[in-house]
């Protein structure tokens, strides 16, 4: 018996004048909720105040996150599975009981399907789960005109595994638990949240009538997540990105969501920000796998090979060297620049094949260049990760036969950047082998004076945007890097020489060599002996 | 450690209204709020507004600072908080928990006092310590005008 039906069949009078049906209802020991159509509710007995915290004017999303909207729209008397809050069970009779309001009958389920249960929500936090949002997402989808548009917002919290592993699980939980209580606290009583993984979330608003509002929804989040936490008296600082994809048409819950995350690694390229869906990302992503599956193909085929561009001893005017450079020809689409290709082929791991073939094949073409003359190399920061560059190094130079003091490897700032020490420890190994190092694009990066300091590297290139500008700026710091590297005993190179006057400057700054287009343009490993022909 | 005495301190910048009226409304339900939520949980300490941040003292039992600061954090009358302190104290420097004016403006001064007298806030209590005295600093840096 539920309880319309109770005060119904209640005919007595006597009943009134002793008690008031709010009375009555207060009595019962199960919640009992008018819910106005739109979910606020109206009327709540003690039970559903003591065991939910419900309260009149608030929204009954916040007590129930995974309510569906169907049981206030079709009341049919038929009996739901509802999840509150804290994880609770509960099996929801709904009935109307006058125009637009319908009672709400809620028994605890104590054994309840248990099964259910947990399969709606996620343990830790008590918001929904994938699986939840996801049948959430094609419902209101599936509801087409009649609903007005939704944003999904796709979250990913920057800096989480820090507080894991510096302050253990215990407090990670604590934290996603608070997240989730922000999260609450920053949407709408309609709007579903859901976290699908780690330290992901997701948030599907309703009434998204503009853009700005969905906008609105993903900065507050931004600010609010973003604000200092404090969990058995740490003071933790995260910071959340947020990809937006709001519905434009009848589209499916899958494509929605996967709009929402290319936003949201495009907004993690900042971190801390939010970003909304543009229809250009997609033929980014698409691009991009495209090289990603050329570039494996490049790989297995040995679709590259090296040009060589000389660098001059300022001095002596002999070429002391030359530098490799990679070169992409794709059958069909021709020539790729590396500033398309090496970020992929970092991101994906192929660099360290790419870098051990260019290492291996520089040293057998330069092991017939005349006399002392150098290959230079360069490597990228992943190859020092992949902790195999001292061997790739060791065996190409055996393998060719090139004496090891010609061959130098280039490497940048950002190599120095993680783990330092442990690169430091091999840099010094390759030494050991008799290779000389040197620091490339000098003046682009951080240019940290403390990386000098930190190894004894044999050179420092100076960027070519210093020496293409002919302006009093770049002078003073093209002096002032060459008095460093002449003052610690390192060679200067300085780059993207193309003129006559810029080559006299670069002299007169104490450069000890020069690369560009002035001494010679990249040539392929077959025009070498010509070029020397010619230089006589 | 969980039932230990802290102090927090911090401060922010308010969101509220601009116009005079609205925003002695705000400071009035957030006077009600914050005092029913403070004397349940055992919080003292000292609210500090004017028109331009809050600066806030709350001295308790850990949990429940670390409660209040998380309602506060949750909180979109205010943004960029800074937290100043969260130390184990010996005892309370705060008798109770009020709100107070704290400021150049006249007008509010005196649109305010009430607030202050009948919340029992006691601005000699911001001699009290290094903290304390540092709050009260900052808020009068951080002092905006009415617009109107």
């Amino acid at each position: 018996m539920n309880a319309t039906m109770y005060l119904s069949q209640k005919p007595e009078a006597t009943a009134a004048d002793i008690l008031s049906y709010e009375q009555i209802l207060d009595v019962l020991p199960h919640p009992i909720l008018l819910v106005r159509f739109d979910g606020v509710i109206i009327y709540a007995n003690q039970a559903s105040q003591a065991m939910l915290e419900a309260v009149v004017g608030k929204d009954v999303y916040q007590l129930f996150p995974s309510f569906s909207p169907r049981i206030v729209t079709d009341a049919d008397h038929s009996t739901h599975l509802i999840v509150s809050k804290d994880g609770r069970s509960f099996e929801a009779t709904p009935e109307f009981v006058s125009d637009g309001i319908i009672l709400l009958d809620l028994r605890r389920l104590l054994n309840g399907p248990v099964g259910t249960a947990s399969r709606d929500r996620d343990e830790l936090t008590g918001l929904m789960n994938r699986q939840a949002l996801l049948s959430r997402m094609s419902r209101t989808l599936g509801q087409g005109g009649a609903c007005r548009p939704i944003a999904v917002h796709c979250l990913d919290l920057d800096r989480f595994k820090m507080v894991n592993d510096t302050l253990g699980h215990v407090v990670g939980d604590l934290l996603l638990k608070k997240v989730a209580g922000r999260l609450q606290s920053a949407c709408g009583g309609g709007d579903a949240i859901a976290r699908i993984g780690g330290d992901e979330f997701v948030i599907l608003q309703h009434d998204v009538t503009d853009e700005a509002t969905a906008a609105k929804l993903a900065s507050r989040i931004v600010d609010i997540v973003g604000r200092t936490y404090v969990i058995h008296s740490h003071t933790i600082n995260i910071g959340v990105s947020v990809g937006v994809a709001i519905e434009t048409e009848a589209s499916q819950a899958c494509n929605l969501l996967r709009n929402g995350e290319l936003a949201l690694s495009e907004a993690k390229t900042d971190r801390g920000r939010y970003c909304i869906f543009q229809p250009g990302m997609d033929t980014c992503l698409i691009q991009r796998r495209e090289i990603e599956v050329d570039l494996r193909r490049a790989v297995a085929l040995k679709q590259f090979k090296l040009n060589y561009q000389p660098f001059v001893d300022v001095l002596t005017n002999e070429v002391a060297g030359f530098e490799a450079l990679l070169r992409w020809e794709h059958p069909a689409k021709g020539f790729i620049p590396p500033l398309t290709f090496i970020p992929v082929a970092e991101e994906t791991g192929l660099i360290t094949k790419i870098g051990d073939w260019v290492m291996r094949t520089a040293c057998e073409e330069a092991v017939s260049w005349p006399g002392e003359v150098i290959v230079a190399v360069n490597v990228s920061p992943l190859q020092f990760r992949a902790h195999t560059l001292l061997q790739t190094v060791a065996s190409a130079l055996e393998r060719s036969g090139l004496p090891a003091h010609r061959l130098e490897i280039e490497i940048t700032e950002g190599a120095l950047l993680d783990d330092t020490e442990k690169v430091v420890q091999t840099l010094n190994a390759l030494r050991d082998l008799g290779v000389k190092i040197s620091m490339d694009d000098f003046g682009t990066g951080y240019s940290s004076l403390s990386y000098l300091q930190k190894f004894p590297f044999d050179k420092i290139k100076i960027d070519r945007s210093f020496v293409a500008v002919d302006s009093e700026d770049s002078a003073a710091i093209l002096k002032s890097i060459a008095t460093l590297g002449n003052s610690l005993g390192m060679a200067i190179t300085a780059e993207g020489v193309e003129t006559t006057e810029q080559l006299a400057r670069v002299r007169s700054e104490r450069c000890t060599h020069v690369q560009g287009y002035l001494t010679g343009r990249p040539m392929g490993a077959n025009q070498i002996p010509s070029f020397f022909t010619q230089l006589g | 450690m969980k039932n230990s005495m802290f102090r927090l301190a911090y401060y922010s910048h308010n969101h509220l209204p601009d116009d005079a009226a609205t925003f002695a409304v705000s400071i009035q339900e957030l006077l009600e709020k914050s005092r029913a939520n403070n004397l349940r949980d055992g919080i003292t300490g000292a609210l500090l507004f004017n028109k331009g941040c809050f600066a806030q003292v709350l001295e308790g039992s850990l949990d429940k600072v670390e409660a209040a600061f998380e309602r506060i954090q949750q909180d979109e009358r205010h943004g960029d908080v800074s937290l100043l302190a969260l130390d184990p104290i010996e005892q309370r420097s705060f008798p109770n928990w009020a709100m107070g004016f704290i400021g150049k403006s006249q007008k509010c001064a005196e649109r305010f006092s009430t607030i202050g007298t009948l919340s029992g806030f006691d601005p000699t209590a911001l001699n009290g310590g290094e903290i304390q005295s540092l709050l009260r600093d900052l808020a009068l840096e951080e002092e905006t005008a009415y617009q109107s």
